[in-house]
């Protein structure tokens, strides 16, 4: 059982777990995106099939398709259709 | 600054007892149905207003307390809060914009303008939905902007308290005589308004709460008494210096240096905190007298610690104590400039504090601690003055030497550099420095001893010796190992115990407020951020805890069941086994999963990670996950269990356990044999004891050609026949096996019901079948010169563990029979393999 512990800890160590949001983009064009993060407010193109990694604590995401969420930093949003589906 | 300990401790307390708020709080469920959704909507509008609200009132309060360190580092607490909860609220209407996109998308694009109409119904229905979304849209934009709001709102404070230390320590003031005369009036008006307030409080604290300041008193004086002679009692060696002790130990001294430091302050901490909080809540403070008190209290603390702690290093009567190698006359005289400086530094603080809750002019506080800090830095040139050095070997009550050149000029520069400071104008620098050199030092000696009396307790059985060591050996009779594992743990637990009190000690006097030394800690125990990925130590901490939960859990099962459950209804020792073995598999992998998952680590992430391991696997694992395969083959389809005696290669013995990667044999010389798994899976096994222990011995006997063949198979089943332990059914036989030149190979074949005690019967048969030819005659008809002729003289026995049961071949010894040809012999086949 000492090997199965061991096994645990080593385990724990290897998964880092995951840190900010992704956006994945599953249409065909780039999907241009406003991130309000902090006190910025910046522009993010993810281009067709991309993938980007945003806001580790919390920001304010508008999709190309207009629609504005709130996001805490950990999920995984996809854009289709220019809109965003979280997961 | 002492009295911030106490705030500290309180807060600590005060935010341990308030549940903490969380983000999810405000992410309430969004129903389907319209009214919830409204409400949801309505509810999310709401809470952002509360928020823009509060947001309004933190910013008035941060224009109002400007000049208040403290109070702007929790205001920043909070403002960081509101931020968060504005996410959160953004993030609760979510759902619904997710179900409208969905509804949205069902009922398609409005038709073209040629196209023919669609149904009303569905119209309004899109033109409502489309409305609602933009609601929602505008909702999450208003919240956005709050966001950005807050986190400008949260920077401002940052920086006005960045510019407030550096204001503080920097600020300069022009110190000429008109100043010191403005200051000598100024602090005879507050000396006047002091004690007028302080007349009219104490009568009328006298006249109307009498009773309750007494109480408070009394309460706080017990629970002070209390932990004193509590720990007194508990501690009483580590605290007391034995008069009849000539020659502490290194270690004694340096428990007794901290402990007497720690727990008489820790007391007083107690004392103080508890009775400014029995007359705040008695309502015997005054708005003005309150500060005063509170410093009055603190500042004593501060000055009974650093003099305890200087007493303890020091030990100026009793030089056997002393934890540094200084003269009797330098400790004394090191003493007295160690209580001058803390005490001028405690009384600037103390003034100080007055002269705020006073309102007196800044002037007068720059002027006090423009005193002080010159005071201090005399004191600190005298100090370089004192010859405390003993050489090596020479008695600590002679005559002292100088300091090293290094530490006198160290002492010099300090002290001018103090002066200098002060009386150029940056009163506060050098105020902040004289704090540094007599608290800071004095926080870290502590931890410092603290560290090395853990480091000394933690040594290799130095912990036996101790009082504690040696009360638990007396006590609860701990021997030598465990003894020295607790002193590994109460060296780790010194270690723990002096970062956790020290380290925030040390940061409050370097600046740090109590609100972000909590938001600190409290970040490192939530997120750690390296790059983009985020650790949380609680996390890791849980999981590890649950794991460690579950694994004891299976363990009390796995006994539970083996030893209440299965054991009373009689389940075989090998299905006991195989199930208590996978039960302990399942177990701990169950709980590992779950640790993962209460770690917060992305299961999904695992599959990389076993995507990996299957590579590794391929390459050098393999040897160890097929034993590991072939282990769990092993356990359920039991070709053999624990107990069994089984042949595998050149390996014989009994199973002793069957475990993840190697099985424990043990042969009959009791040697401990590992048998990789997967042997046993590959190649064949052999086991004597599978389905029963009933088993064949066969003993191979050797006879001249001069009795009758019959006679001696008459006489061999007789004599197996007589033997308790040989069974009826099968019955024995008796075989004319083999001719040899010489001599006739008969072969007695008996079963037995344990084979296990096969080579004890044989060794019987053995015997009588001797004694009995010997008295039947057979076998001794040679002529008696014949050295070797001993009739039925056995052949020399094999190594008992090898000569058990398995069928002789068939020409049992014809070498040694044809050597000696006359001899009669009863001899053993009996080779294994």
């Amino acid at each position: 059982m000492k090997t199965a512990s061991g096994a645990f800890l080593l385990v724990l160590l290897a998964i880092a777990p995951a840190g900010a949001a992704t956006v994945t983009n599953k249409d065909a064009d780039t999907a241009i995106l406003v991130v309000v993060e902090g006190e910025s407010r910046m522009e993010i193109a993810v281009d067709a099939g991309g993938s980007e990694s945003i806001c580790p604590a919390g920001c304010f995401l508008t999709t190309p398709s207009g629609d504005r969420i709130g996001l805490q930093g950990d999920e995984n949003v996809e854009i289709i259709n220019g809109s965003a589906v979280v997961k | 600054m002492p009295p911030k300990f106490l705030v500290l401790l309180f807060s600590l307390g005060v935010a341990l007892s308030v549940p903490t708020v969380f983000a999810q709080d405000a992410a309430a469920p969004v129903s389907a149905t319209e009214t919830a959704v409204g409400s949801a909507q309505s509810q999310a509008s709401e809470q952002l207003n509360v928020a823009r609200n509060e947001l309004t009132r933190l910013t008035d309060l941060m224009q109002a307390e400007k000049s208040d360190d403290n109070r702007l580092s929790e205001l920043k607490v909070d403002v960081d809060a509101t931020a968060k909860k504005i996410i959160a609220i953004s993030i609760a209407t979510r759902p619904r914009l997710d179900e409208i996109k969905a509804r949205l998308a069902e009922l398609g694009d409005p038709p073209a303008e040629n196209a023919p109409p669609e149904a009303e119904i569905v119209r309004q229905e899109r033109e409502r939905l489309i409305a609602e979304r933009g609601e929602i849209n505008a909702l999450t934009g208003d919240a956005e902007n709050l966001s950005i709001q807050a986190t400008r709102l949260s920077n401002a404070i940052t920086e006005i308290r960045r510019a407030l230390f550096s204001n503080t320590l920097l600020q300069h003031t022009d110190i000429n005589p008109d100043v010191l005369v403005n200051a000598g009036k100024a602090l005879a008006i507050e000396g006047q308004a002091l004690s007028r307030s302080l007349t009219s409080w104490v009568s009328f604290v006298w006249k109307y709460k009498r009773l309750s300041v007494l109480s408070a008193l009394f309460l706080s004086l017990c629970a002070a008494l209390l932990f004193l002679s509590g720990s007194y009692r508990v501690f009483s060696p580590l605290i007391r210096r034995d008069v009849k002790d000539p020659e502490p130990g290194y270690i004694t001294r340096l428990s007794v240096a901290f402990w007497s430091t720690m727990i008489p302050t820790t007391a007083a901490g107690a004392f103080v905190l508890s009775s400014y909080f029995f007359l705040q809540s008695f309502n015997v403070l005054r708005a003005d007298i309150a500060p005063i008190i509170a410093i009055t209290l603190g500042v004593s603390v501060a000055l009974l610690f650093v003099v305890t702690l200087a007493n303890a290093v020091l030990a100026p009567g009793e030089g056997n104590w002393r934890l540094v190698r200084v003269s009797d006359v330098g400790a004394r005289r090191l003493m007295v400039a160690i209580f001058a400086m803390t005490a001028v530094n405690s009384f600037d603080y103390l003034l100080g504090g007055i002269s705020e809750a006073m309102g007196s002019p800044v002037v007068l506080t720059v002027v006090k601690s423009l005193f002080a800090s010159v005071i201090i830095g005399l004191i600190l040139m005298t100090l370089a003055l004192i010859k405390p050095m003993v050489p090596a070997g020479a008695p600590l009550d002679g005559p002292g030497r100088p300091w090293p050149r290094f530490m006198s000029v160290l002492f010099v520069l300090t002290g001018g550099a103090l002066i200098a400071a002060a009386l150029a104008g940056y009163v506060g620098l050098a105020r902040f420095i004289a704090t540094q050199i007599v608290v800071t030092s004095a926080i870290m000696v502590t931890a410092y001893i603290g560290i090395l009396t853990g480091k000394a307790v933690a040594k290799q059985n130095a912990f036996a010796d101790t009082v504690v060591g040696r009360f638990l050996e007396k006590r609860y009779g701990m021997g030598q190992v465990s003894l020295d594992q607790s002193g590994l743990a109460a060296g780790l637990g010194i270690y723990a115990l002096v970062i956790l009190i020290f380290i925030p000690l040390i940061l409050l006097q370097w600046g740090f407020k109590v609100a972000d030394i909590q938001a600190g800690a409290y970040r490192l125990f939530t997120e750690i951020k390296i790059g983009s990925i985020t650790i949380s130590l609680v996390g890791i901490f849980a999981g590890i805890l649950l794991f460690t939960i579950g694994f004891f859990m299976t363990r009390w099962f796995q006994r539970w069941l083996d030893g209440s459950v299965m054991a009373r209804s009689r389940v075989d020792a090998g299905v006991r086994n195989s199930i208590k073995t996978g039960i302990g598999y399942l177990g701990v992998g169950l709980a590992g999963l779950v640790g993962i998952s209460a770690a917060g680590l992305d299961l999904s992430s695992l599959a990389l990670v076993a995507g990996a391991l299957s590579l590794g696997v391929g390459f050098g694992l393999q040897n160890i996950v097929s034993n590991f395969v072939s282990g769990l083959i092993l356990l359920v389809e039991r070709p053999f269990k624990v107990g069994d005696w089984v042949v595998t290669g050149t390996t014989e013995g009994f199973v002793k356990r069957i475990s993840v990667r190697a099985t424990e044999i043990e042969t009959f010389q009791h040697q401990s044999i590992m048998v990789p798994n997967s042997l046993f899976i590959n190649a064949s096994v052999g086991n004597w004891t599978h389905r029963n222990k009933l088993g064949r011995s066969d003993i191979p006997v050797v006879v001249g050609y001069d009795t009758a063949p019959r006679r001696v198979m008459d006489l061999l089943l007789e004599i197996a026949e007589a033997h308790p332990l040989v069974l009826r059914n099968p019955s024995p036989s008796a075989v004319f096996s083999a001719f040899g030149e010489a001599t006739m190979t008969f072969e007695l074949r008996v079963y037995v019901a344990d084979i296990v005690n096969g080579g004890g019967v044989r060794n019987d048969l053995r015997l009588a079948i001797y004694e009995r030819f010997r008295a039947e005659g057979i076998g001794s008809p040679f002529p008696k010169d014949v050295v070797e002729a001993v009739a039925l003289e056995p052949v020399p026995e094999e190594p008992a563990s090898l000569e058990v049961g398995l069928p002789a071949p068939e020409d049992a010894k014809p070498g040694a029979t044809a050597r000696r040809p006359r001899r009669v012999g009863v001899g053993t086949g009996g080779e294994p393999s």
